[in-house]
């Protein structure tokens, strides 16, 4: 056990910390729609251009190649930075080219991987449907083969971002007769191919925020060159980037929450007094916080030193049923420091919006409870 | 960086692990209900001899010269079996023996036995462990001592929550202590431990459940499969996982002697104690009525947890530490 970093690596962070100092961008995010899009599409290409993009991806497809080790310190310069939580990228960046990479062709991962890497394009995830949620494995919407395309009718749903999307990855039913997890496709969607029409569903955190969709297909043609996998075994195929998301995926986030946390300290302090930290029941709460935070912390090197030995397994699922609940109570405490002034719903809020947003956590990408099942049959050996 | 053992340190962890399982078996916590005492002292001259004593001493003071780390992996073996708590007064005695060449023998050797003293509130001192012992052990930020068992006067036995310890109220007298460091160094090392113990008490608690969970059965089907079980068992495992791994990363911390051990062990030991806190009750609900009782030893993993509360100053202490220390970079 050690927490050393080699010369090489700390070369590696002084770069890193160096770059990040002079190119983290000054101007806000925009909170939704295209001007969100365009404007972390124009960071993702600048991480691209000063050679940031991609640290542990593989070089032929544009990455540079190096460890997890590398790609954590990466993590852990850019939150120290400040930088931003590229939030519609993500399943392009973890879910979509990780995938790829593991399962893709040659064709599949030299035109997709660098587009990207360079901020080209964003992809939404075709998963979810109206009456398949948490029973992923049952979904419906129906493909068949004709000729040397799919042909895709039935619909998706809770698609974040699809209206702003290039490209989706999409499952679908290929083979009705087989049991329900032998029967189905992965594939690589078009967004702008005819057929496919979109239903706006906004979310919770502020009336007219536009996040979901509802997404459907009418006679969607998809070329077959397009299938991820072998036809009919997309479900392993999606298994292997439900597996990442819930590893590795999320580090970056992990280590900026950190950072969330000390600025409600700050917060504390500053709205309710210093005694607050010693003698209230919000010290109590912010320092079970904080010690939980360094324990994540604690929770990604262990992920990354188990890397060294193979890919993460169920264990992750332990990692991300914790911090999603992690950050729903990191993000309440806010509302309880500001007092009534947690009503107030103003256009750029540091509090508010991002706590209402904590309500998808134990939702997204498997329900707590879903997590739980994981966690009791594959980790634990408990019968289903 | 690397948080998994090597392989010397999955040895060190087999070795204490083969040890307990022979001579530390969990059935010796089933006795009657009633102030039952410690059976474990009888297991030091044996640990003695083993170096498990002197993992953190220095070769040239006759220990295996290994540190912080090892002795958290070990002591994570000693929650699971639920050792008693006096294993961390010979292990923090060795260190601050250290020069004195005689007494560090007779300790690292399990020669003699070493309690460990709480303040109490109001004024005064509870010692624990300490009935049958030549020596005590006080740990604090400011410093530590070693102490003959004869510097606590008024000794008065009480009856303990964890009735396989021996809890004692005291006064402190005049007497100079044997051994006297000042600074927290040691004290970081104590807090440490604790809490690596109370990682192997969340994980026994946890297998105890999960293991129950699997044979028992109602409804025709075993409880385990009800997720009303299943996700408590989850919930244990989380708390575990993230006590452990946090618990690894400072063990780590203080074996270094960086400038955050404050802040990693007190992590540490937050983490720790509240996953331990929760999986003995956790282990208990998932037992029912039979997890009430004293025919299992499901009670004591709750009691111990307890108990290493309190050893570590109280979670209430520990959260107000949490907040005054700067985040490391």
């Amino acid at each position: 056990m050690n927490l050393d970093f080699t010369a090489e690596d700390d070369l590696f962070r002084e770069e890193a910390r160096d770059w990040l100092q002079d190119n983290v961008p000054r101007t806000p995010q925009p909170p939704d729609g295209w001007p969100q899009r365009e404007w972390e599409l124009a960071w993702q290409a600048k991480q691209y251009e000063g050679g940031w993009a991609g640290v542990s991806w593989p070089k032929e497809y544009g990455g540079k190649g190096l460890s997890l080790t590398h790609q954590l310190i990466w993590f852990e310069e850019y939150a120290r930075a400040g930088a931003p939580n590229a939030q519609l990228l993500f399943v392009g960046c973890n879910h979509a080219a990780p995938t790829l990479v593991a399962k893709g062709t040659e064709e599949q991962k030299s035109f997709h991987l660098p587009k990207i890497l360079k901020g080209e394009v964003l992809w939404c995830q075709g998963f979810s449907e109206p009456n398949n949620g948490s029973d992923l494995g049952g979904l419906r919407c129906r493909a068949v083969i004709d000729g040397d395309h799919l042909v895709v009718n039935g619909s998706k749903i809770w698609t974040s971002s699809a209206h702003l999307a290039d490209w989706q990855e999409l499952l679908v039913r290929t083979d009705p007769d087989v049991p329900k997890h032998k029967g189905i496709t992965w594939t690589i969607c078009d967004m702008k191919t005819p057929g496919i029409e979109l239903r706006p569903i906004n979310i919770m955190t502020a009336p007219g925020h536009h996040h979901f969709n509802q997404v459907f297909y009418t006679d969607v043609r998809i070329p077959l060159t397009n299938v991820v996998g072998e036809v009919n075994d997309g479900w392993n195929v999606a298994m292997s980037t439900l597996g990442f998301e819930r590893g590795t995926a999320s580090m970056s986030e992990q280590i900026r929450f950190g950072v969330v946390l000390e600025k409600l300290i700050k917060l504390a302090e500053e709205r309710l007094g210093p005694g607050v930290l010693e003698h209230d029941e919000i010290g109590a709460r912010l320092a079970q916080l904080r010690a939980e935070w360094a324990a994540t912390r604690a929770m990604t090197y262990m992920v990354v030193s188990k890397s060294f030995k193979g890919a993460p397994g169920s264990e992750s699922s332990l990692l991300r049923a914790f911090v999603s609940q992690l950050k729903q109570r990191s993000r309440r405490i806010a509302v309880d420091i500001l007092g009534s002034d947690s009503l107030e719903l103003p256009e750029h809020d540091p509090w508010i919006r991002p706590y209402l947003r904590t309500y998808s956590e134990t939702i997204a990408a498997g329900t707590s409870e879903i997590q739980r099942n994981i966690i009791g049959e594959r980790v634990l050996g408990l019968p289903r | 960086m690397n948080l998994l053992p090597t392989d010397e340190q999955v040895q060190l962890v087999d070795a204490a692990k083969s040890f307990l399982e022979g001579e530390a078996p969990m059935e010796r916590l089933r006795p009657q209900y009633g102030q039952v005492g410690n059976h474990d002292g009888k297991l030091w001259p044996q640990l003695g001899e083993l170096g498990f004593l002197g993992i953190g001493v220095a070769e040239e003071h006759g220990g295996l010269g290994l540190g912080a780390a090892e002795e958290t992996l070990v002591f994570r073996e000693y929650g699971r079996h639920l050792v008693s708590p006096g294993i961390l007064g010979l292990v923090l005695a060795g260190r601050l023996a250290a020069g004195d060449a005689a007494l560090t023998e007779k300790i690292l050797a399990g020669k003699a036995k070493v309690g460990l003293s709480i303040r109490r509130q109001g004024g005064g001192w509870h010692l624990l462990e300490a009935k049958d012992a030549d020596y005590v052990v006080s740990y604090s930020e400011e410093g530590s001592e070693l102490r003959a068992v004869s510097d606590y006067v008024e000794v008065t036995d009480i009856m303990c929550m964890d009735s396989h310890l021996l809890l004692q109220r005291a006064k402190l007298s005049a007497a100079k202590p044997l051994r006297a460091v000042k600074g927290p160094e040691l004290y970081h090392v104590a807090i440490q431990l604790l809490s690596a113990y109370a990682v192997g008490v969340a994980e026994g608690a946890l297998r105890m459940g999960v293991e129950y969970a699997k044979i028992r059965e109602q409804f025709g089907k075993v409880i385990g499969s009800f997720q009303a079980i299943k996700h408590k068992c989850a919930d244990m495992a989380i708390w575990a996982e993230v006590a452990s791994c946090q618990v690894a990363f400072s063990s780590v911390v203080v074996a270094d002697k960086r400038a955050d051990a404050g802040f990693q062990v007190r992590a540490s030991n937050l983490v720790a104690i509240d996953a331990a806190l929760k999986n003995g009750a956790t282990n208990i609900q998932v037992h029912g009525a039979i997890g009430f009782t004293a025919e299992t030893e499901a009670h004591v993993y709750l009691k111990r947890a307890h108990v290493l509360d309190t050893l570590s100053g109280s979670l209430r202490e520990q959260r107000t530490g949490m907040l005054r220390d700067p985040v490391p970079a």
